[in-house]
């Protein structure tokens, strides 16, 4: 069994009279340590698959394993759990406490989490050794995107999942971030899952998968996944 | 109007529903108090209002001291704007029933002060009458049941005193439960009893009183009713000298007319019987005598009697032996006689013997003087033969005449013895016959004198008799006249008295004195009315405070409304809308929710808030109607009109600001509030001290300033509003112990009567200190007066004690200022607080007093005492001496006891009114538990006040947790997002709520303290000073419901918190 495992997923949503099947029977498979790479059109279901993966959303038909566990059937508060123990997120639009510092929003992540690591050397790793004590408002967008991918990393979480996290950023920052992930999967051995309607940056995978119509329409396994600085687009 | 604008107005309200509902809920709360409070002083004087013009209750009462006549009524008739004059009847009198003794006021029935008939019906009959339902409840009796009222000794006012109960009654002159005072029983009277006017036996009426033309048309106690009372009542005024006098002319004439008739017929009947008396004295007197000179008469004829008699019978004796003597003498008489007789016999015979010897010797001589002669005659004889012849013829011749004699002297001889010895003889004859005589004489006189003595002595003895039983009837003649004179003595004397008393009583009569009252000497519509005054003066603060915080947190929340729409603002901006137009959603949306909110909290307030407030002081009032809820407009339109403002101009102030910008910035997200640091992180030894969430609670603290602010006031009012609601509630329920406990010490108070000398006085006080249970009685002597200057005037008690010392073992003094006990200073005098304050007096200063002689003067002020019930003015009694002319008397015991319990006092108090010296008894407990149910009452005011203070807050908080979660929303996705638990991301907020309550209490406590004394201040009454007290526990209860309601918002504040959408929340563009 892969390491997580969609199986027949369907999520609908009920606007009303209308219902909307964001998933339907969405089957894939990611195994440990490998650096997925989502694309597909908006409304392809990417974000609900992601949603669900990362705990915040629940499945109306089918089943999710993560690491033998069974998320899909998790109540409340193990869902909660498996947020702040296995999961790290990183959006878009970074979600930075703006009240808090770099390092402290670093802290809000650790504080919660048994294995974090320490956040200083998080960030410094994400290279803001120099930039620790300002707050986000005095901070670039990349700066501030590697903000939020310390504040995920730093939980030391089997899952880091990463919501189109270049969509808000110029190319060369973009193309920075996308790095950090890519070396953090590789040098921690991290499941790193990226959404990215971007289809340019695929090759970085080990595998890919493209959604479409709510479901994982294809899977590729990439064997030779290329370094980001090799991939323009 | 541009339709799709109207319609995302609409749709805007359905979507943020919750937004609109709380501030909806805010014009509620915010108009529903303001008009609720604000219209229930109005409601109340127009519930009595309804109720005095229902039942034509008087607008003026007249009473007099001496009573008031048709020709009072007539006078008042015919003054200007007055309407009707009712002359009515009232007395108090007692009703015994089962042992227990009732004081009851009996009143008439009249077309004034009409009172309303709760069950049965009115008294058609002169034996009939209303009571109250708390005298049937009181005594166990029933409609139909008689009771029988106690005979008055000095006037009787009702012809029929077994009255049958008719029917159950409530009074307009009676609302509370103050039934007034008399000097019967225990001094208060218990309820009142209504009689038909047909058993009413009085020619002069008790008290007059008066309706007024327009009285109708004003509101009771509005300013233009008292005004027109006032004015009434001053002309009233100008005839009251002159009906005074008329009345006391009345009055005395009739009295002193009486007094001369009954001198009269005293002075009349004194001499009739005084004369009488005399008679009978004299008559007894002259009986005496004549008893007297019956004794001496016959002692004196017992005495000649006996004398008359003893001398009888000596004569007697004396003739008896005379008799016998001169029997004896007749015997030797006899004898003698006899023998004389015989020897006379023997003479005679001798004699006899020798007449015939001369006899025949005669003859011898005669022949030979005849021969002589015859030898003469021959012629021749010679001359001498013849002279021989011539010589012995004259021989014979003078022998012849001899022997003539001779024999004639012996036959006178014989006949001498012979007659001697007849009368001899009849001598003895005569003699024994005499004797005899005498003898038979005596012998009768004897017997006479028996019979005569026998029957003088039974004659006497009769008189004797006679006269014993005289004297004894004399004696009781003299009893019986003692006893009557001692009768008439005592009678007339009485009677002397009873006259004395009259001339008193005459004199007595004071030139009456009219009181002129209105309907706020009634003491139950006086105090309504003052109550009515300080719900007034407590509807103003409180709806301020609200309003203050429903404008503020409306504010908070549409400010968010407009942040939170800012791009659509910028879009319609762009578009081309102009300003108003696009304002015009936010003026719907807040116009409706203030408009909607505040309509219903009128239709709420007005209706729930003067009810529930009138129904509580029902409690007080039992006998008022059913409020009468008027939609006072004015308050409820102003209240509205406020909080639309608040609310309205909150919505145009922010929308305004956020137009400023040009569109593009306004399309742009707008950037968060920046990270900040705060102060605290420059001071590193505290800062670094603290852990994260700390920290992270108090940088987001500093960063919502606003809302930080609005929490700490909408907390810190709440606070502030539920400390003053207890705070009033312990300042009230304070001012009986204060006042009856701390500063009165005396357990109750007697009231001398004033006819008392100094000896009945003390008899009254030696009773008291007899008592084992009395500990202390203290002379005083207190008279009700006016404190005076410029602007106003105070009733006022002032009070001399007989002993400086020993006032202060029963009433502490204690300094307002340092409370300090103080001592009451010869010169000076010490005043209540209460009084100072209004009177704008302060230690040192004088003030002027009035009443005691009728004279005003002005005394300095020692020191201002700590009081609270009334006025008082202490002086010692050297001032009064040195004030006053009128000399010290005292008129009231302050009496305190050991501890005894309400029923030994009240024993006390009834042995001592049993006594008849006494006028008054008032037991500090008694006082103390009708003024409890007073101002108890108030306590719900204080609850209602409570609650909405929590109500309050509870809004307030709750929005303002609304939105706080609204603006932080992504920031709560996000941590929830990171996994923080429930718990955790609730304490994450909770947090800062918590810091923001107990900062927010803090400073309510210390608001609440400040603006309980501004309540206390405000809505305290002229007569009573509220204690300026707050107990720690009504401290802890303000913190306990402030944080309850803090609890509650928070746990609903949990719930949203679990429900926050992480996805949509995080989703949407910054």
């Amino acid at each position: 069994m892969a390491y997580i495992e969609f199986k027949n997923v369907c999520k609908d949503y009920v606007m009303g009279e209308v219902t909307i099947h964001a998933l339907m029977n969405t089957n894939l498979s990611i195994e440990k340590g490998e650096l997925v790479v989502i694309v597909g059109p908006s409304g392809a279901g990417k974000t609900t698959a992601l949603n669900i993966l990362g705990g915040m959303d629940t499945v109306t038909r089918g089943k999710v394993v993560v690491d033998g566990k069974e998320i899909s059937r998790l109540k409340n508060r193990d869902m909660i759990k498996y947020r702040r123990e296995d999961i790290g997120f990183v959006f878009q639009f970074y979600n930075l406490v703006q009240n808090l510092t770099a390092l402290e929003n670093v802290e809000l992540a650790t504080q919660i989490c048994k294995n974090s690591l320490n956040p200083i050397d998080v960030l410094n790793k994400v290279g803001l050794s120099e930039r620790k004590n300002n707050f986000p408002s005095q901070l670039s967008g990349g700066e501030q995107q590697r903000v939020a991918i310390a504040r995920a990393i730093a939980k030391n979480p089997k899952l880091l999942l990463c919501d189109e996290p270049t969509g808000a950023l110029d190319y060369k920052t973009g193309k920075q971030i996308l790095k950090l992930l890519q070396d953090t999967a590789r040098k921690e051995n991290m499941t790193v899952i990226i959404i990215t309607h971007n289809a340019a940056i695929a090759p970085m995978a080990d595998k890919i998968i493209k959604f479409k119509n709510g479901t994982a329409e294809d899977i590729i396994i990439n064997e030779n996944p290329k370094p980001i600085e090799e991939i323009e687009w | 109007m541009k339709k799709a604008l109207l319609k995302d107005a609409f749709k805007e309200i359905r979507t943020s529903y919750k937004r609109f509902i709380s501030i909806l809920c805010m014009a509620l709360l915010g108009v529903g108090f303001f008009a609720g409070l604000r219209a229930s002083s109005p409601d109340m004087v127009k519930t009595i209002d309804k109720y005095y013009k229902d039942q034509n209750v008087y607008d003026i009462q007249i009473m007099s001291t001496l009573g008031l006549t048709d020709d009072d009524i007539k006078a008042i008739q015919g003054i200007e704007n007055v309407d009707k004059v009712y002359g009515t009847y009232s007395e108090d009198v007692l009703i015994n029933l089962d042992n227990k003794e009732y004081v009851s006021k009996i009143m008439t029935v009249e077309d004034v002060n009409k009172p309303v008939v709760v069950e049965g019906n009115l008294p058609e009959n002169k034996n009939e009458c209303l009571v109250e339902q708390s005298f049937l409840t009181r005594t166990n009796k029933n409609i139909g049941d008689e009771i029988v009222v106690e005979p008055n000794e000095e006037n009787e006012l009702l012809q029929e005193t077994t009255l049958k109960i008719v029917g159950v009654a409530e009074s307009p002159v009676y609302i509370s439960r103050e039934r007034g005072n008399t000097d019967l029983g225990a001094g208060t009277i218990d309820n009142f009893i209504y009689v038909d006017k047909e058993n009413i036996d009085s020619d002069v009426y008790t008290e007059i009183y008066v309706t007024l033309k327009d009285s109708q048309k004003y509101e009771t106690s509005s300013n233009k009713y008292e005004d027109y009372v006032e004015e009434t009542k001053n002309k009233i005024e100008e005839i009251k000298d002159e009906r005074e006098k008329a009345r006391y002319d009345e009055v005395i004439g009739k009295a002193k007319d009486e007094l001369e008739k009954a001198e009269k017929e005293f002075n009349e009947q004194k001499t009739d019987g005084e004369k009488k008396i005399k008679d009978a004295e004299e008559e007894i007197e002259n009986a005496k005598k004549e008893i007297e000179d019956g004794e001496k008469e016959i002692e004196s004829n017992e005495k000649s009697a006996d004398r008359k008699f003893s001398s009888a019978e000596t004569k007697i004796k004396n003739a008896k032996a005379e008799i016998s003597k001169n029997e004896k003498k007749l015997e030797s008489t006899i004898k003698t006689t006899e023998e004389q007789i015989q020897k006379s016999e023997e003479k005679r015979q001798e004699l006899v013997v020798n007449l015939e010897t001369v006899n025949s010797s005669l003859e011898t001589v005669n022949s030979s003087y005849n021969n002589i002669l015859e030898k003469l005659k021959d012629e021749n004889l010679s001359d001498e033969e013849k002279a021989i012849l011539n010589a012995q013829k004259e021989e014979l011749e003078k022998q012849k005449t001899t022997l003539e004699k001779n024999q004639k002297d012996l036959k006178a001889g014989i006949k001498e013895i012979e007659n001697q010895v007849n009368s001899a003889d009849s001598k003895l004859k005569d003699a024994k016959k005499q004797i005899e005589s005498a003898k038979s004489e005596i012998e009768k006189q004897e017997k006479q004198l028996a019979s005569t003595k026998s029957s003088t002595y039974a004659q006497i003895n009769s008189a004797k008799d006679k006269i014993e039983e005289s004297k004894k009837e004399l004696e009781d003649g003299e009893k019986e006249l003692n006893e009557q004179k001692e009768e008439f003595n005592s009678k007339i004397d009485e009677a002397e008295q009873e006259l004395i008393d009259a001339k008193q009583e005459v004199e007595d009569i004071n030139d009456p004195e009219w009181y002129i009252l209105d309907r706020n000497q009634n003491s139950g519509y006086a105090s309504y009315i003052q109550d009515t005054e300080s719900i007034n003066n407590l509807s103003i603060v409180f709806p301020i405070v609200f309003f203050a915080i429903a404008a503020l947190v409306s504010l908070t929340s549409m400010t968010r409304m407009v942040e939170e729409e800012r791009q659509e603002l910028g879009t319609l901006k762009a578009l081309g809308y102009n300003k108003f137009h696009i304002m015009l959603k936010y003026l719907i949306y807040s116009s409706l929710a203030t408009i909607i909110g505040g309509v219903i909290g009128i239709f709420i307030g007005i209706r729930l808030i003067p009810s529930v407030i009138t129904k509580m002081y029902k409690m007080m009032y039992t006998t008022l109607p059913d409020p009468v809820i008027a939609l006072n407009s004015d308050n409820s339109m102003l209240g509205l009109t406020i909080i639309y403002i608040c609310i309205v101009g909150a919505t145009i102030y922010a929308i305004v600001k956020e137009l400023s910008n040009k569109p593009a910035i306004l399309l742009r997200p707008k950037a968060p509030k920046i990270g900040k640091r705060v102060l605290l992180e420059r001071i590193t030894p505290i800062w670094r001290r603290l852990n994260f969430s700390q920290k992270v609670t108090i940088r987001n603290i500093f960063r919502y300033k606003k809302r930080f602010l609005m929490t700490i006031i909408g907390i810190c009012g709440c606070t502030a509003l539920i400390l003053t609601g207890f705070g009033l509630k312990d300042s009230i329920s304070a001012i009986l112990p204060n006042q009856y406990e701390k500063v009165f010490k005396y357990d109750f108070q007697v009231t001398l009567k004033s006819s008392l000398d100094d000896n009945q006085k003390e008899e009254v006080i030696t009773e008291l200190t007899n008592n084992s249970g009395i500990n202390k009685v203290v002379e005083t002597y207190m008279v009700a007066g006016t404190a005076i200057n410029e602007e106003c005037e105070e009733d006022i008690q002032i009070v001399v004690p007989d002993n400086t010392e020993k006032l202060k073992e029963v009433i502490n003094f204690y300094d307002v200022k340092t409370d300090e006990v103080m001592d009451l200073k010869t010169n000076e005098v010490i005043v209540s607080d209460k009084l100072a304050e209004l009177l704008d007096i302060e230690e040192g200063d004088t003030i002027k007093l009035e009443g005691i002689d009728d004279t005003t003067k002005e005394v300095k002020v020692s020191n201002i005492t700590e009081n609270y019930i009334s006025h008082y003015v202490y002086m010692s009694k050297d001032l009064y001496d040195s004030l006053y002319e009128e000399e010290y008397k005292p008129n009231v015991l302050l009496v305190k006891d050991n501890n005894l319990t309400k029923e030994q006092e009240e024993e006390i108090s009834s042995k001592l009114l049993d006594g008849g010296k006494v006028s008054g008894v008032s037991l500090n407990e008694t006082i103390m538990t009708t003024l409890d149910e007073t101002l108890s009452s108030l306590n719900y005011v204080v609850v209602i006040l409570i609650i909405s203070a929590g109500l309050l807050a509870f809004v307030v908080l709750y929005n303002l947790s609304n939105v706080n979660i609204s603006e932080r929303i992504r920031e709560l996705a996000t941590i929830k997002v990171l996994g923080f638990y429930d718990k955790e991301v609730y304490n994450y907020i909770s947090r800062e709520t918590v810091l923001l309550t107990i900062i927010g209490i803090a400073l309510g406590l210390v608001a609440g303290y400040f603006l309980n004394y501004y309540i206390i201040g405000t809505c305290e009454i002229n007569m009573l000073r509220f204690a300026k007290v707050i107990h720690p526990l009504s401290y802890l209860y303000a913190i306990l419901i402030t944080v309850a309601f803090t609890l509650i918002v928070n746990a609903i504040t949990y719930f949203a918190l679990k429900k926050i959408d992480m996805i949509s929340s995080l989703k949407s563009v910054e």
